[in-house]
């Protein structure tokens, strides 16, 4: 190794050495804001879209929705198709839904909302609907005429289009019409899961279904499954064809329907935000270095007249933005770390559609970390390329 | 006459500052040589254009017109990377301003240059030889802001020796200095010249000064006189 390769290091040492500690403070922490303001938005964006996704599976898809095969109207075996899903490793539990062609009557009113037979102890294996009981309890097995309704269906916020039940109270009567033929039920209860497709249904058990429609028993319209690990769904589907299982395999996110547009448009502010957020380092970055080579021409100049080759000269600057920028991003980590993503899952977000906490998305955090370290590459690099360039006597006499 | 017996051969050079619309002509065709083990003096009036001479010779900036042979070589019109060396090998300057890199010790200082060419332990030794022959021993690890003027003036004669340069240039060495530091600092070069040939380029306003070295040339308005 050549002797002049030292000279950046030593140069750097000293410099770092000397410089105020009160200024190199300011510098790193103005650098590890920087890095903040880039992965906090991100990660809060994240963190909103993870948590919709999330209701989405928890309220009503589950991971995977199995639907019957092209050209049939149900999955028959219902019951045996779920016992076989569920001993796939990485599912935690599967569950049969059955539309029941049938509308829904309150005194005089006449609704049509989704009524689905479900097995009430398996639904609530796969969907949280049984802890979101705001009135009245969750079905139970041997329920043949109690019903239990979303909230949207008692007319609650933003359902101005469709005919509701305002003012159903828990106990009341509402008949399932069936070809033309009323059944009547008693409401169970109400449930509100804050995602609004969920709200928008009612459910009753299998055995209720027996009794209404005996054909279609051990029908299901379609199997939801519930998996260890959300995000790898093609695998299990992978797992669950392999089984045997037929039908049509749909992941949550292809069933999310309305969501996935409300995402979009996050996904599209997150990058716009992103950019935003990379212009604000970068003008930062450049000027903190900027302004601190500045600092130094006249060093530079004397640097130079002594015989110190420019590229060690600028190798040496760039070495030193790059140090500051290391130490603003692994500040602006810990700071991530340790104070703002554990306050936030002490005080997350509350939004309609669930608590929202920071998302940690490592790719992420470490592709931002680069990109600012690149930044401060680039803010060290055109600055001293300036300085190596200038005439020697100007920046000794300070001209 | 032969090329080789001099340090330095300067043919007709000119520099012209443009302030604005003023043209200010601080050389106007200086010829001069100087050969090994030469101790010149320079002195003339304020603005006379010594300064402007001496940043030509030490490769800091570039003539208008003119010539200068560096040992035979042309070095006008050499690509700033070979400047660059032969200011790290052949050239030591000591700015009146001393100059020195506030953040490294005297130490530090002076084997800065010989770091480029050296090991670190060799730069280290020499330059803690050159900071005793300037009286500077103890002084190796204070900052240039805890030395005064005249240790300050001398850190920047080690370094400008470090790398045994053909040849040394000193603009106004002594104008910052206390008369007995400035003895000092003239006494460092008599004897870098009489006892190691060292060739010293100095300037100087102060007349006692004028009789230090073995040739004096005196600059009036950008001339010889
Ligand atoms: N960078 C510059 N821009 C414009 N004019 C300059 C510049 N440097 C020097 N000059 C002018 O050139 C002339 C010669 O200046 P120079 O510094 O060489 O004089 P000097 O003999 O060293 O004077 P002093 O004894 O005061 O140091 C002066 O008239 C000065 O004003
Ligand atoms: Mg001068």
């Amino acid at each position: 190794m050549k002797n002049e390769f030292k000279i950046p290091f030593f140069l750097l040492g000293r410099f770092m050495r000397g410089s105020n500690k009160w200024t190199l403070s300011l510098v790193i922490f103005l650098l590890a804001i920087a890095y903040i303001n880039l992965i906090f938005v991100n990660s809060l964006f994240q963190g909103v879209i993870s948590a919709s996704n999330q209701q989405v599976i928890n309220t009503s898809t589950g991971n995977i929705v199995i639907t019957p095969v092209e050209g049939q109207e149900f999955i028959s075996n219902a019951e045996a198709t779920v016992s076989r899903a569920e001993q796939a490793d990485e599912v935690n539990a599967a569950a049969a839904e059955t539309e029941v062609p049938a509308s829904l009557r309150y005194q005089v009113i006449d609704a049509n909302f989704p009524v689905i037979a479900i097995d009430p102890e398996q639904e609530s294996r796969v969907t949280n609907i049984s802890q979101k009981m705001i009135q009245g309890s969750y079905l139970k097995a041997g329920d043949t005429d109690q019903i239990i309704i979303g909230r949207q269906v008692t007319g609650a916020q933003g359902a101005q289009n469709l005919s509701t039940f305002e003012g159903i109270q828990v106990g009341d009567k509402i008949s399932l019409v069936v070809s033309g033929i009323p059944h009547e039920f008693t409401l169970k209860g109400i449930f509100y899961s804050k995602f609004l497709e969920a709200d928008n249904r009612t459910f009753v058990t299998r055995q209720a279904l027996d009794g209404l429609l005996p054909d279609l028993h051990d029908k299901a319209s379609n199997i939801i499954v519930r998996i260890a690990k959300t995000g790898t769904e093609q695998t299990v589907i992978g797992q669950l064809r392999d089984r045997g299982i037929t039908g049509t395999f749909n992941t949550w996110e292809a069933m999310a329907g309305q969501l996935t547009t409300v995402v979009d448009s996050f996904i599209t502010i997150n990058a716009l935000l992103t950019t935003v957020g990379f212009l604000i380092a970068a003008v930062t970055i450049f000027i903190i270095i900027y302004v601190d080579i500045s600092h130094r021409r006249q060093e530079i100049g004397i640097l130079r007249a002594i015989g110190i080759k420019g590229y060690l000269i600028r190798t040496t600057y760039v070495f030193q933005s790059l140090v500051y920028t290391v130490l603003g991003v692994a500040v602006g980590a810990a700071v991530f770390f340790a104070v703002l993503v554990p306050y936030f899952w002490v005080h997350p977000f509350v939004l309609p559609l669930g608590d929202v906490t920071l998302a940690i998305l490592v790719d992420d955090l470490i592709g931002r970390g680069f990109g600012v370290l690149l930044l401060g590459i680039a803010s060290g690099l055109i600055p001293s390329i300036i300085v190596t360039r200038a005439k020697i006597l100007d920046e000794i006499a300070g001209r | 006459m032969s090329k080789n017996r001099d340090v330095i051969q300067v043919k007709s050079l000119e520099k012209t500052y443009a302030l604005g619309e003023i043209k200010v002509k601080a050389l106007r065709g200086v010829s001069l040589s100087i050969a090994y083990g030469d101790f010149l003096v320079v002195t003339g009036r304020n603005g006379s254009g010594k300064s402007t001479l001496l940043h030509q010779l030490g490769l800091l900036d570039h003539p208008d017109a003119g010539e200068i042979f560096f040992a035979g070589q042309e070095v006008t019109l050499m690509p700033e990377r070979r400047r660059t060396e032969l200011r790290l090998r052949n050239i030591g300057y000591i700015f009146q301003e001393f100059a020195l890199i506030p953040e490294l010790t005297a130490l530090e200082n002076v084997m800065l240059p010989a770091m480029m060419i050296g090991a670190r332990g060799s730069a280290r030794k020499r330059a803690q030889e050159l900071l005793a022959r300037v009286d500077l021993e103890n002084n190796l690890d204070h900052l240039p802001s805890q030395l005064s003027g005249g240790e300050q003036q001398k850190v920047a004669i080690a370094r400008a020796l470090i790398n045994d340069p053909m040849i040394i240039f000193a603009d106004e060495p002594t104008a910052n200095l206390d008369s007995i530091a400035a003895t000092d600092v003239i006494s460092v070069f008599q004897s870098l010249n009489r006892e190691a040939d060292h060739t010293i380029v100095m300037v100087t306003h102060e007349p006692e000064e004028t009789a230090c070295g073995n040739r004096v040339i005196t600059i009036a308005d950008g001339l010889i006189r």
